[in-house]
């Protein structure tokens, strides 16, 4: 029990990191980018290119990476994202869906069809572990990357509070045309945090090629961790999707334990939909005058407490005074 | 040569739409016909082989030595094929599924209607042989296939244990669940262990298979089976799974997964302490392939598992005119890359192509064809092929040799692949000792 709590915990520092880039685009663009798995997995392809062609540490080429991917986020957004978030709501997801393909096949057509892992060149870190006690031990790797992802995160918090960067992003998130009028320009922040989101993606990539073994078509799957990550924690907050990345781990961890090792998966799309349905109803809650009234509502018609007339009436009126 | 079509015209920007067309909407591609000028002036004159594989996409990495077999069958058959005193011209068209059994079906389904193929091929995984071969039986075209295991070809498609073959066309080559059993009573007698197995199948079709049928067969054999439990192909944290063998004290492990789990199953199981106390670490779908084990770094050097075709098979494979060493070595220089068990395997495909081609007379009649393959036996590069004993109708089963992944002394690939079972496939010499697990090798 403790032990798959320990384990979840560190899963989820993964998956806070992986999640990180997602909902910082959601969060301040408004931009859902269904290409993100694909790019971790291309960040991820981009250290194993310094490391094997280049010759480079891997931690290094994991940090000349970064810049390479801040201005692949930057071009993205400057050259595709914003087109396309100008024709409306659909362009993007389909957009980013076909860069996703792109990337996987381009990925396939210059790197070929091997599986590629960066554990093999930070060797024995991949698989070495501290011994708690007898029954208790944490593996090194899984202990850096909850490290990291705390680490980054923070300090990604820090500047969105303190910086002048920070303070035009947060205006930008919470009202762009109120932000021009203040002599923010939105388009350059959506860049900035398009940048941003892809150097955090970048990393989760890398440190996902440590853990596991990555080939090009490995994107999609990240992409459904990732996004459910960003739903249980809120969208658009960085300590939200650090709870997130870690409940999702826990809970994975948990099912598979408590439940039945194939309740992992399970498990976290679960927790995931209660979540979503309890924040969806929450909202219907909130115009209907809070959670009680609506179960009362819900179950009136089947006890007949309250007429069907009436939550009609009560349906227009939240109606009325909503719009 | 009608490939050199392209190089003596100059390219028109019609002709180049056409071409990036046919690329685009039908992945087939004719690599031209085998076979001198005069012969495929009469159509009657051309055996058109249609062979549908994953080119590209996950399974990609099936299809890595055929670019090699294809250009060494193509220097084969240069003047074609001489079948009872007449000689044919070949032409393969190679459709590439991307990896999906939708495509697949596609694919076979545009071969058999556009281009008329009088014979099939088809290998590498259920995703890609079962949706071929139900394409072939639909049609009445004969197809022959490998590398997925034969049950999954044959009770796959809805033949019932017990009644009559339900297909007339279609055909495999493979080996089946019961190899796995005698490979694996022999291999994991070569190193003393308590004889506790720590099984971890996921679920999926073949996890499922293996424990239904695998598993009561080794608790016959004397072992003691630890099973953690069906899971689902992605998952990232193993502890229950590795908690569980490490209290049940099981110095074997085996396991059936969805490759890409496997490293984060053994980096886990070595982080929690569990892969220092295996003693034999047996992969089956995993570890297939040198890239695989390359990414385990030290973790991976020491670990065991079978293999349908390795370089030092006594074997001579006909479509290509090798021996099995000069196969590998051939694609090694060819890819740059070290040999797989999928290049042989491919290999041997063509072989049986070859054969039941000659053996039929009349290459051109498709129920002669299809004849001719249900009663052939003849050696190709995995070793015999032989329909007329096979388990059911319709398949034929090979061998699988027991082999370890060890860290190479000489060079120049990482990792050298000692035969070290031969229990379900005596035609094969051991070439080393077989050695406990042991991290770093």
């Amino acid at each position: 029990m403790l032990d798959s709590l320990i384990q979840g915990l560190l899963l989820g520092g993964y998956y806070a990191m992986l999640a990180a880039g997602l909902s910082l685009m959601f969060g301040v663009a408004k931009f859902i980018n269904l290409a993100h798995g694909d790019l971790a997995i291309l960040g991820a392809y981009l250290v194993l290119f310094g490391v094997d062609q280049l010759g480079f540490s891997p931690w290094l080429a994991v940090l000349l990476s970064l810049p390479v991917m801040a201005l692949l986020g930057w071009l993205l957004q400057k050259f595709l994202f914003t087109r396309t978030q100008a024709a409306g709501f659909l362009l993007p997801l389909l957009v980013t869906f076909g860069l996703g393909a792109v990337l996987q096949n381009g990925l396939f057509g210059v790197f070929g069809s091997d599986t590629r892992s960066l554990a093999n060149y930070i060797g024995d870190l991949s698989w070495d572990s501290w011994q708690i006690t007898d029954e208790l031990s944490v593996g090194k790797l899984p202990v850096t990357t909850f490290a990291i992802a705390i680490l980054v995160l923070s300090g990604l918090q820090l500047m969105l509070s303190f910086t002048r960067l920070g303070r035009a992003i947060r205006a930008t998130a919470s009202d762009p045309e109120a932000a021009e009028l203040n002599g923010i320009n939105s388009h350059a922040v959506h860049r900035s945090v398009a940048a941003i989101a892809m150097v955090l993606t970048a990393l989760a990539g890398s440190l996902l090629a440590m853990r596991a073994q990555i080939t090009p078509y490995d994107g999609p799957m990240q992409l459904i961790f990732a996004f459910e990550a960003v739903v249980i924690g809120g969208i658009g907050s960085l300590w939200g999707t650090l709870v997130g990345g870690i409940v999702l781990g826990i809970s994975q961890s948990l099912g598979a334990t408590l439940i039945s090792s194939q309740w992992f998966q399970l498990t976290g799309h679960l927790v995931f939909l209660a979540v979503l349905s309890v924040r969806f109803y929450g909202t219907i809650a909130h115009q209907r005058g809070g959670w009680w009234m609506l179960i009362k509502q819900l179950a009136g018609p089947m006890t007949g407490w309250l007429s069907q007339g009436s939550i009609k009436a009560k349906a227009t009126k939240t109606r009325i005074k909503n719009g | 040569m009608s490939d050199n079509k392209l190089i003596n015209q100059s390219i028109s920007r019609r002709h180049f739409i056409k071409g990036a067309s046919t690329i685009a909407g039908g992945s087939i591609v004719s690599l031209g016909l085998m076979g001198t000028q005069s012969i495929f002036a009469n159509p009657d004159n051309i055996i058109r082989i249609g062979y549908v594989v994953p080119r590209s996409g996950p399974l990609g990495v099936f299809g890595q030595g055929d670019e090699f077999l294809l250009a060494q069958i193509n220097k084969q058959f240069a003047n074609g094929l001489n079948i009872e005193g007449k000689q044919y011209a070949v032409e393969i068209l190679v459709g590439d599924t991307q990896s999906s059994s939708i495509r697949a079906s596609q694919v076979a389904k545009d071969l058999i209607n556009g281009n008329n193929v009088d014979l099939m091929l088809t290998s590498s995984t259920p995703e890609t042989v079962n949706p071929v071969a139900d394409a072939c039986e639909a049609a009445g075209v004969p197809c022959l296939s490998t590398t997925a295991p034969w049950e999954s070809f044959y009770f796959g498609r809805g033949a019932k244990p017990g009644e009559p073959s339900p297909f007339k066309w279609t055909y495999h080559f493979c080996f089946g669940v019961a190899d796995f059993a005698k490979l694996y009573i022999d291999q994991w007698s070569k190193v003393e262990t308590n004889k506790r197995v720590g099984v971890l199948l996921p679920n999926d079709a073949d996890g499922n298979a293996i424990r239904g049928l695998l598993l009561p067969s080794l608790e016959k054999a004397g072992f003691t089976i630890v099973d953690a439990g069906p899971y689902e192909n992605g998952t990232s944290d193993f502890s229950q799974q590795i908690n569980l063998f490490k209290k049940e004290q099981c110095e074997i492990f085996n396991t059936f997964p969805f490759p890409p789990d496997f490293p984060v199953f053994w980096r886990q199981a070595a982080q929690k302490g569990y892969a220092q106390q295996v003693k034999i670490a047996q992969l089956a779908k995993a570890g297939l392939f040198p890239a695989e084990l390359e990414s385990l770094g030290r973790l991976g050097y020491g670990l065991h598992a079978g293999a349908y075709w390795h370089k030092d098979f006594p074997f001579f494979s006909k479509s290509t005119g090798m021996s099995c060493p000069e196969i590998a070595a051939g694609f090694e220089s060819a890819a740059g890359k070290q040999w797989n068990q999928q290049v042989g395997a491919n290999a041997a495909l063509f072989d049986a192509a070859v054969e039941s081609l000659i053996a039929s007379r009349t290459p051109k009649d498709k129920v002669a064809l299809a004849m001719a393959i249900s009663q052939l036996k003849t050696e190709t590069a995995v070793g015999i092929v032989d329909f007329t004993s096979g388990p059911v109708p319709n398949c034929a089963t090979t061998g699988l040799v027991g082999v370890q992944w060890v860290k190479s002394k000489s060079g120049p690939w990482e990792f050298d692949l000692p035969i070290v079972s031969n229990a379900d496939h005596p035609f094969v010499q051991l070439t080393g000792q077989m050695t406990p697990y042991k991290i770093g090798g």
